[in-house]
């Protein structure tokens, strides 16, 4: 009898989860006339402070729940799959917003009330009408000037078979194939069938010289490995954990560009808060807002008035100290191609 | 009297398989007639499912490169298979021979670790092996080694992260089965004049079939997805099927071709088991 | 003579058993100990040891982000379980007892979740669960551990069901006992041992789940596993090593605890029937 007394009240329980969840959610849709007080936001984990998001929810008398995702496809897959439900704000980066606006998964943004976006740098801004870029990465070659047998200055030097197990590298298609191609002297975002097939050749030689895919900023500093192809976010941690004892240099290329990513923030088709989410990116956007968050998180920003506002050691940082700056690329929509780059990829990680 | 049929057969059958039945037509039938279905779709422009009839994906499947990952993955799989038996064996017979009590406790101190998070037991192996690691500082300064070795991204050491992820999956049914067999058996073979080793494998090893049967089934299967060891300790340089179907997914964003290759694992899997319990004559799969 | 030699072998191989098992746990427990040790790395990410500090235990008790998810998690963990091993229990014993059309159907069906990597189920679920237009969090979660222990759980119990305890069902039917009665009484106690390890195998299964979790979670929470899978980016802060010793203290000492209740118990018992 006890049994059956305690399975009801389990699927009391349960329905109580369903509906409970329901109601919540909906009572909270944000109207024009009452102001949310609830957002909730998916990016990634240790991106952004916990104290401003707390000043944040008491400037705004609102509650605001973070979730975050282990990789950019999390992000494509709430989206896709009507992300608005849950989020009111969603992390993604820019390779995806061509894509994501064509397929109406992002609302317009009314940038009436954000007026703090005017900070951020123009030319780092795809997709104008639908996203607030955030935070950004440099995907760039660093290594250690001690243990290093080769001085990096292209990519080409990349596949020197003197490194071999030398290296820690970022891990996709859509960051390998680039490098590739740029050092064969075609374009990033090539869709020639012939140019990517000589970029997998050339991978195949690179992929003899990695140690490991991930972990780079971990396997520099405990000497696994002797160059990273990393973002400077990474490259900075590594640096500022090495401290006085830092040995690690940026690759001083003379003419191969590097890439450059933006993560940034979309709102969801059918998001529930926006206004909030309004309140929440004209917040981040501020330039002494954000310059506290760059204290915590030094990451490379696109917001020129924050940086201006920074912190000297921010922008003094080792790991943004590099010339070739401009001399950068994107990464752009290829379409249906993208299969032949996967099939490539493939290819490579299965060997022979 | 056809309602009395009804209160003592169908009321009782239908209140106890009823409720798993119906979570298995629920959430799994219906998710894999979905799965299936889907992989005779098309892809969109980006990776999201186009509802129109297409075999494109199980027209990708004929590449070469599939056939290879597959096997690669069977043999990686068979490998772990192999050692976690023979290992286990052995640690599963020592435990069922202590009494009940200590058994139980002895059990329970194989899950424990296992309530800690394997992503981050898989860490503790590279930060333990890594160049600068304790192991490779003990060594150095007891002067066994004069540079750091490298033992981290190896084979070897993504042997060690699988076998002690899934050594549990083979000790358990093992263990139960070898606690099943009576001892007066077995006494009376030593009795009968039978060295250890003759009883060992004219008596014990038979008898526990069924245990090892279901050993190899629950280690090798999940061996076959796994991708988080490989991906972890093998530094990510070579993709399994695992991580080719985790990556149709996500970062591919091929949602068709994921569907088709899970099918065909689905087909290869029931297949390889089919196989094997003809080869070993088990009629019935409930021995697991 | 011969005898003693006997003894002297058993013996030899006792000793040899216990110094192999010895070494098998040494190996399942290394990781554990390592993470316990890099609780105390002064270090901001866990790279390489950096100096002791117990920092990461002050500022565990600062941050209710990770030990809020260790708490969904068991919350989670425990739900799974109870559901699972009810469901399982009284399914493995109806699938064993009675023929009914599509028994063979479901059986085959208990295989599947074994078999498809768990994106795969995921991915399914998420789908079906947003074209019903149920709300992700815990619920969904929980559908979800449980689809996969459940076949666990069926599969562990109903190796323990023994063809001889139908006799006994009956007989404590013929002595008046309802049908309920007679499951708690009779068929419940001789499973037992099967129902405790599928709970086991539950339990264990669903507080370490992380692809199932990842994908049907809502806004609001997420459980200890998906928190670590998120912080890859940059690496492990030693806060979770710290939760993690001292989860691992607390299973410890509960187990210690357990023993003692247990044995007093026994013991009082044994003074009662001298008595």
């Amino acid at each position: 009898m006890k049994k059956l007394i305690s399975m009801l009240l389990i699927s009391v329980l349960i329905m109580g989860l369903f509906t409970g969840c329901g109601s919540s959610t909906d009572s909270a849709k944000g109207g024009n006339a009452e102001p949310s007080t609830e957002l909730n936001i998916y990016m990634w984990q240790q991106y952004i402070s916990d104290d401003l998001i707390v000043e944040f929810e008491k400037d705004n008398n609102a509650k605001v729940n973070l979730s975050y995702m282990s990789d950019n496809a999390d992000a494509i897959t709430k989206l896709t799959a009507g992300g608005g439900q849950e989020y009111d704000l969603i992390m993604t980066c820019d390779a995806y917003m061509e894509s994501l606006v064509e397929g109406g998964y992002v609302e317009k943004i009314n940038f009436e009330n954000i007026p703090n976006a005017k900070n951020i740098n123009e030319s780092y801004w795809t997709a104008k009408e639908y996203c607030v870029p955030y935070l950004m990465n440099y995907i760039y070659i660093v290594y250690n000037k001690d243990t290093s047998p080769v001085e990096i200055k292209s990519y080409n030097d990349l596949i020197n078979p003197a490194l071999k197990g030398q290296i820690a590298s970022i891990d996709g298609a859509r960051n390998l194939f680039p490098i590739a191609l740029v050092a064969l002297g075609y374009d990033p975002n090539s869709i020639n069938e012939n140019e990517i097939a000589e970029a997998y050749e050339w991978l195949v030689k690179y992929n003899d010289n990695v140690v490991a895919y991930g972990n780079a900023e971990q396997n520099l500093t405990n000497g696994t490995a002797s160059v990273a192809f990393t973002y400077d976010g990474n490259a900075s941690w590594a640096m500022s954990e090495l401290g006085d004892k830092n040995n690690l240099v940026i690759a001083d290329f003379e003419k191969d560009p590097v890439q450059l990513g933006f993560d940034l923030y979309v709102v969801p088709k059918g998001a529930r808060h926006v206004d909030l989410a309004e309140k929440f990116l004209n917040y981040i956007t501020d330039p002494e807002v954000m310059a506290a968050n760059l204290v915590e998180y030094p990451y490379s920003c696109p917001n020129d008035a924050a940086v201006e506002a920074a912190s000297d050691d921010y922008k003094n940082d080792p790991a943004r100290d590099f010339a070739y700056k401009e001399n950068v690329f994107f990464q752009k929509d290829v379409g249906n191609v993208i299969t032949i780059y996967n099939d490539y990829y493939q290819k490579l990680k299965v060997g022979e | 009297m056809q309602k009395n049929t009804f209160k003592r057969k169908t009321l009782p059958s239908l209140a106890m398989a009823g409720p798993v039945s119906l979570w298995m037509i629920l959430f799994v039938t219906l998710p894999m007639l979905y799965i299936i279905y889907i992989s005779f779709m098309s892809r969109g422009v980006f990776g999201d499912v186009v509802y129109k009839f297409s075999l494109e994906s199980y027209e990708t499947l004929l590449d070469s490169t599939y056939f290879k990952v597959i096997l690669k993955s069977i043999k990686a799989a068979f490998v772990t298979t192999v050692l976690c038996i023979l290992i286990g064996y052995p640690f599963a017979y020592y435990i069922a021979k202590k009494p009940k009590e200590v058994a139980s406790k002895l059990i329970m101190l194989i899950m424990i670790p296992f309530w800690t998070n394997s992503l981050m037991r898989l860490n503790s192996w590279l930060l333990l092996f890594q160049t600068s690691g304790p192991v490779n500082n003990f060594l150095l300064s007891t002067g066994f080694i004069d540079t750091p070795m490298s033992f981290v991204y190896t084979d070897g050491l993504v042997m060690v992260g699988m076998i002690t992820n899934m050594l549990p999956f083979a000790v358990l049914p093992m263990y139960s089965s070898i606690e099943k067999l009576s001892r007066s058996l077995l006494e009376a073979s030593a009795d009968l004049g039978a060295s250890g080793r003759t009883t060992f494998f004219n008596i014990t090893l038979p008898l526990t079939f069924p245990g090892i049967f279901s050993s190899i089934i629950l280690v090798f299967i999940p061996s076959l997805g796994i991708y988080t060891v490989t991906d972890m300790l093998g530094g990510g340089k070579v993709l399994y099927i695992g991580n080719i179907i985790k990556n149709q997914f996500g970062s591919i964003r091929n949602w068709p071709l994921g569907a088709a290759l899970s099918v065909l694992l689905i087909v290869i899997t029931g297949l390889l088991i089919y196989i094997y319990t003809r080869f070993a004559k088990i009629e019935d799969m409930e021995v697991l | 003579m011969s005898i003693s030699r006997k003894q002297k072998g058993k013996r030899r191989q006792e000793l040899l058993g216990t110094i192999y098992s010895v070494a098998i746990y040494t190996i399942l427990y290394i990781p554990v100990f390592v993470m316990m040790m890099f609780s105390f790395n002064n270090q901001r990410y866990n790279y390489y040891w950096n100096g002791f500090t117990t920092q990461w235990y002050a500022k565990l008790f600062n941050n209710s982000a990770v030990i809020g998810s260790l708490w969904y998690s068991v919350v989670i963990a425990v739900l799974a379980t109870v559901i699972s091993v009810t469901i399982g229990t009284i399914g493995a014993l109806g699938l064993k007892k009675y023929e009914f059309r599509g028994k063979k159907f479901i059986n085959n069906m208990l295989y599947i979740p074994i078999i498809v990597p768990e994106i795969v189920m995921a991915v399914a679920l998420l789908i079906i669960f947003i074209k019903i237009g149920l709300s992700l969090g815990m619920g969904t979660i929980l559908i979800g551990h449980c689809t996969f222990c459940i076949p666990y759980a069926v599969v562990t119990i109903k190796g323990r069901i023994s063809g001889d305890g139908y006799s006994l069902e009956e007989a404590s039917m013929d002595l008046g006992a309802n049908r309920i009665k007679t499951f708690l009484n009779v068929t419940l106690p001789s499973i037992m041992p099967g129902v405790m390890s599928a709970a086991f195998l539950s339990f264990t299964l669903s507080i370490d789940d992380v692809v199932m979790s990842n994908m049907l979670a809502g806004a609001k929470n997420s459980t200890l596993p998906v928190l670590i899978l998120s912080m890859n980016k940059t690496g492990v802060t030693p806060d979770v090593n710290a939760l993690t010793t001292i989860m691992i203290l607390f299973i410890v000492i509960a187990m210690i605890l357990n023993n003692f209740i247990r044995n007093a118990l026994k013991k009082r018992a044994k003074m009662e029937e001298n008595i």
